[in-house]
C-alpha cells in the first residue's frame, strides 16, 4: 500500500505546490497574501475551458491564452483594487483580496455556473492509468507534478538571477528605498499581480482534468496551498513545493495507515506542530520587513 | 320627500358598497391569491454547481404550470411562479425565504433542493404558516414529525440509502462497503444506512469518509480494496464520487457502486471522470423514470420542456418537478376556487396521483404521513447512455 500512498500523496502534493507557488510570487514581491489565489485559479481554468471545450480551440492554443487572460485579470485586479490601497494598512489589504475573491466567484457563477454538475476539460493525454513499477499513475498528473517542478525552477532562477526578479524582491523587501534607488514600485506590483494571477491560470489549465471545474473549486485548494506555504515557509518558493508535497503525503499516509476521516484534517495537524517548533516554516525567514 | 329620496339613495349605495367589497376584502387577506392569479414561490439553488437541484427543477414545475395556464388555468386563476436562489447554503436560504413570504407574498411555497438550505429555510416557513411542497430536499426531518403545512413530493434520504442497500443485495452483493461525506447532507443519508444493515442483520465491511470537495480518492479506494468489498454504497455529490471512482478504477479495482439522487447525471459524471469503463459498474437511483423513455407520459412532457426552455436538456430534475407540479395542480384542483392557506393544507394532505407521468410510482399523502413519495428507478450508463435498470418499491 504504501509505494500507491506515497505516489498519490506526491501527485497531490505537485497539485498543492503549483497554487502554493503563485501565493509565493505574490507574497515575495508585495508583502501580502493573495486570498483570492483560489478564485484566480478557477477564473483561469474556466478560461480555458471557455477556449478549449466552448470555442474549440487547440489546447495548446487555449492554455496559452487562459494563461494571457489570468495575466490581465491579475493586472486588473492591481488596478482597480489594490493600487489604490497601496498605502493603506495591511488589514485593508487582506480585507481587498476577500472582497475580490467574491468578486470573482460571482463572475465565475454568472458566466460558467448553471452549465453542468462541474465543467471538465478532458485530459491532453490518454486518461488511462500507467503502471509504472507496479503502480498506477495517472499520466495527467505526471504533467502537474512537472508543471510544478518546472514552475518552481523558474521562478527561483527569476527572483535569483534576473533584474527583474531582484527588483521585485527589493520592492517587497522595503518599497520607499526601492523607490528612492529609481525602481518603478507600482509598476512593478501591478506585473507582480499579473504574473501571480497567470501562474493559477497556468495551474488550472495542468489541474481542471483532475479537480474538475466549478465557481467553488479555488477555495479548498487556496487552504491547501496555503497551508503547503506556511508549512514550507512563507515567502520561500522551495517551501512552497515541499511543503505542498509534504500536504499531499500527509494526507494519503493519513488516510490510508489511519483513518480516511482524517484525510483532510492531518495535514493541518502537522502543520501546528511544526508552527510550535519552527514559526518561521521549514525553508522561511521571520517575514518580509516593511518600510 | 326629495330628501328621503337621497338618503335612500345613499343608503342603497353604502349597502352595495358593503356588499361588494366585502367579498374583496375577504380575497386580499388571502395573501398570494388574486381573482386572477395564484403567487407560487419556489426556493432554491438556482446558480452554482448544484443548480439542477434547484433551476432545472422548477423548469419541470413551471412547464407544468405553464400548460395548465395555457388551458386556462385552475378555477380561473392562472399559476405564476417567481423563485428565490438559496444557493444551496443555509445562510442564503434565510433571506431568500423571507423575500419569498414577506416580499413577493406567496400564497405557498413550492420548492428546496438542498436538504441544508431547506433546513435552515424550514424555522422561517412554519412561523409564517405558509404551506410548502417540497420537491426535491431529502432530509427527513422536513416532514417527520408531521406539520400540517409541510409535505414531500420526493424520496427521503434514509428511503435512498434503504433502497441502496437493497439494490445491491439485489444484485449479489455479499461483503458492502460504504463511502460516505459527513455533512448535513451525508448524515442525513448515512445514519438511516446504518439502520438499514442493522435491520437486515449485516455489518459493512468497511466504512470510509471521503470530503464533497476531494481531489484524490486514492486511500479511499486502498481501504475499500483491501476489505474487500464486492459492492460499495456511496453517500456522495458528485465530484467526490468522480474522485472515488476514478482512482478504484486506477488501481485496478472494479466492484459494484451504487450512488444516491445527487447524481443525477451519469453521462456527466462519465464526461467528469474521462475514462472509458470507470463507470461500467456503476448505478444510481432516482425517484424518476427515464427520461428516454419512450412513452406518451414523458415525451410529451419533454416536448413542453423544450417548447417553454428550449436551452434545457431533458433529464431527470424536471422530472422531478414535472411529477411535482402535477400534485400541486391536483390539490389545487380539489381544494375549490375559494382558497386559503389551511384549506390548500388540508387537501393537500388526502391528495394522491396515482400514476405521475414522470415518477417511478403514485405521490400519496395522508394526514398521517407527509412524506408522500416512496419509489425509485435505477439507472446506468449503457452505450454511452443514461437508461433504466431495475425499480424498487418501498411500502408505503
Amino acid at each position: 500500500m504504501l509505494p500507491f500512498l506515497l505516489t498519490s500523496g506526491i501527485t497531490t502534493g505537485a497539485l498543492y505546490a503549483m497554487v502554493a507557488i503563485g501565493l509565493v510570487l505574490v507574497y515575495r514581491s508585495t508583502g501580502h497574501i493573495n486570498f483570492s489565489h483560489g478564485e484566480l485559479f478557477m477564473l483561469g481554468g474556466f478560461f480555458a475551458y471557455t477556449f478549449h471545450v466552448t470555442v474549440g480551440l487547440n489546447y495548446v492554443v487555449a492554455m496559452l491564452l487562459a494563461v494571457i487572460g489570468s495575466f490581465f485579470v491579475g493586472v486588473a485586479s492591481d488596478r482597480i483594487v489594490y493600487r489604490p490601497l497601496i498605502k493603506a494598512p495591511g488589514l485593508s489589504m487582506v480585507l481587498a483580496t476577500v472582497g475580490f475573491s467574491f468578486l470573482m466567484k460571482g463572475i465565475g457563477r454568472f458566466f460558467w455556473g448553471g452549465k453542468g454538475e462541474y465543467l471538465s476539460i478532458k485530459p491532453i493525454v490518454d486518461p488511462a492509468p500507467l503502471w509504472i513499477a507496479g503502480i498506477p499513475i495517472l499520466p495527467q498528473q505526471l504533467i502537474v507534478l512537472a508543471g510544478a517542478l518546472a514552475c518552481m525552477i523558474m521562478f527561483t532562477i527569476f527572483f535569483r538571477s534576473t533584474l527583474a526578479g531582484k527588483m521585485m524582491q527589493a520592492t517587497a523587501e522595503n518599497p520607499r528605498a526601492a523607490y528612492l534607488v529609481g525602481i518603478k514600485v507600482e509598476q512593478v506590483y501591478t506585473y507582480t499581480w499579473g504574473a501571480g494571477a497567470a501562474v493559477a491560470g497556468a495551474a488550472a489549465v495542468l489541474m481542471a482534468p483532475l479537480t474538475l471545474l466549478s465557481p467553488d473549486v479555488g477555495f479548498t485548494l487556496l487552504l491547501k496551498a496555503f497551508a503547503a506555504t506556511i508549512l514550507g515557509g512563507l515567502g520561500s518558493m522551495v517551501g512552497a513545493v515541499v511543503g505542498g508535497f509534504i500536504v499531499g503525503i500527509t494526507e494519503a499516509l493519513a488516510g490510508g495507515y489511519i483513518a480516511t476521516s482524517l484525510q483532510e484534517v492531518s495535514s493541518f495537524i502537522i502543520i501546528m506542530v511544526v508552527l510550535v517548533f519552527r514559526p518561521s516554516g521549514l525553508f522561511g525567514v521571520y517575514g518580509i520587513r516593511r518600510a | 320627500m326629495m330628501r328621503m329620496g337621497i338618503r335612500t339613495l345613499k343608503s342603497a349605495a353604502l349597502a352595495l358598497a358593503v356588499a361588494f367589497a366585502a367579498p374583496q376584502a375577504m380575497a386580499q387577506e388571502v395573501i398570494g391569491v388574486t381573482d386572477d392569479e395564484i403567487l407560487i414561490g419556489a426556493l432554491g439553488v438556482l446558480t452554482g454547481p448544484l443548480f439542477r437541484n434547484g433551476k432545472t427543477i422548477y423548469d419541470g414545475v413551471e412547464t407544468v404550470y405553464n400548460e395548465v395556464n395555457a388551458a386556462g388555468g385552475i378555477h380561473g386563476r392562472k399559476l405564476r411562479y417567481v423563485r428565490e436562489d438559496d444557493v444551496c447554503k443555509p445562510d442564503q436560504a434565510v433571506p431568500a425565504v423571507k423575500k419569498l413570504i414577506y416580499d413577493h407574498k406567496v400564497f405557498l411555497i413550492h420548492g428546496g433542493g438542498c436538504s441544508n438550505a431547506s433546513l435552515a429555510a424550514k424555522p422561517e416557513i412554519e412561523k409564517a404558516g405558509v404551506p410548502w411542497v417540497i420537491t426535491a430536499s431529502t432530509a427527513p426531518q422536513l416532514t417527520d414529525p408531521v406539520n400540517p403545512m409541510i409535505f414531500t413530493t420526493m424520496l427521503a434520504g434514509w428511503m435512498e440509502t434503504a433502497g441502496q442497500l437493497q439494490r445491491v443485495i439485489d444484485l449479489g452483493a455479499k461483503k458492502i462497503a460504504i463511502v460516505a461525506q459527513h455533512d448535513a447532507w451525508g448524515e442525513s443519508r448515512y445514519t438511516p444506512l446504518l439502520d438499514a444493515f442493522k435491520a437486515k442483520g449485516m455489518e459493512p465491511v468497511a466504512d470510509e469518509e471521503l470530503s464533497p470537495e476531494a481531489t484524490d480518492a486514492t486511500p479511499v479506494a486502498l481501504q475499500l480494496q483491501a476489505a474487500g468489498a464486492d459492492a460499495i454504497i456511496t453517500v456522495l455529490f458528485p465530484k467526490a464520487a468522480a474522485a472515488l471512482l476514478r482512482d478504484m478504477y486506477k488501481i485496478g479495482y472494479k466492484p459494484i457502486v451504487v450512488g444516491g439522487s445527487a447524481i443525477g447525471d451519469i453521462k456527466g459524471l462519465n464526461d467528469a471522470i474521462g475514462i472509458d469503463g470507470a463507470l461500467a459498474k456503476f448505478q444510481s437511483l432516482f425517484p424518476t423514470k427515464s427520461p428516454l423513455d419512450p412513452s406518451e407520459d414523458v415525451q410529451k412532457w419533454k416536448a413542453a420542456v423544450a417548447k417553454y426552455y428550449p436551452d434545457d436538456e431533458f433529464m431527470v430534475w424536471h422530472m422531478f418537478g414535472i411529477a411535482s407540479g402535477q400534485f400541486m395542480v391536483k390539490a389545487l384542483e380539489d381544494a375549490g376556487r375559494d382558497l386559503t392557506r389551511e384549506k390548500i393544507a388540508k387537501v393537500l394532505a388526502t391528495t394522491s396521483v396515482p400514476d405521475p407521468d414522470t415518477y417511478a410510482g403514485p405521490i400519496a399523502c395522508t394526514p398521517e404521513d407527509h412524506q408522500c413519495y416512496k419509489s425509485m428507478a435505477w439507472f446506468a450508463l449503457k452505450d454511452g447512455e443514461q437508461v433504466q435498470v431495475g425499480e424498487t418499491h418501498l411500502s408505503q
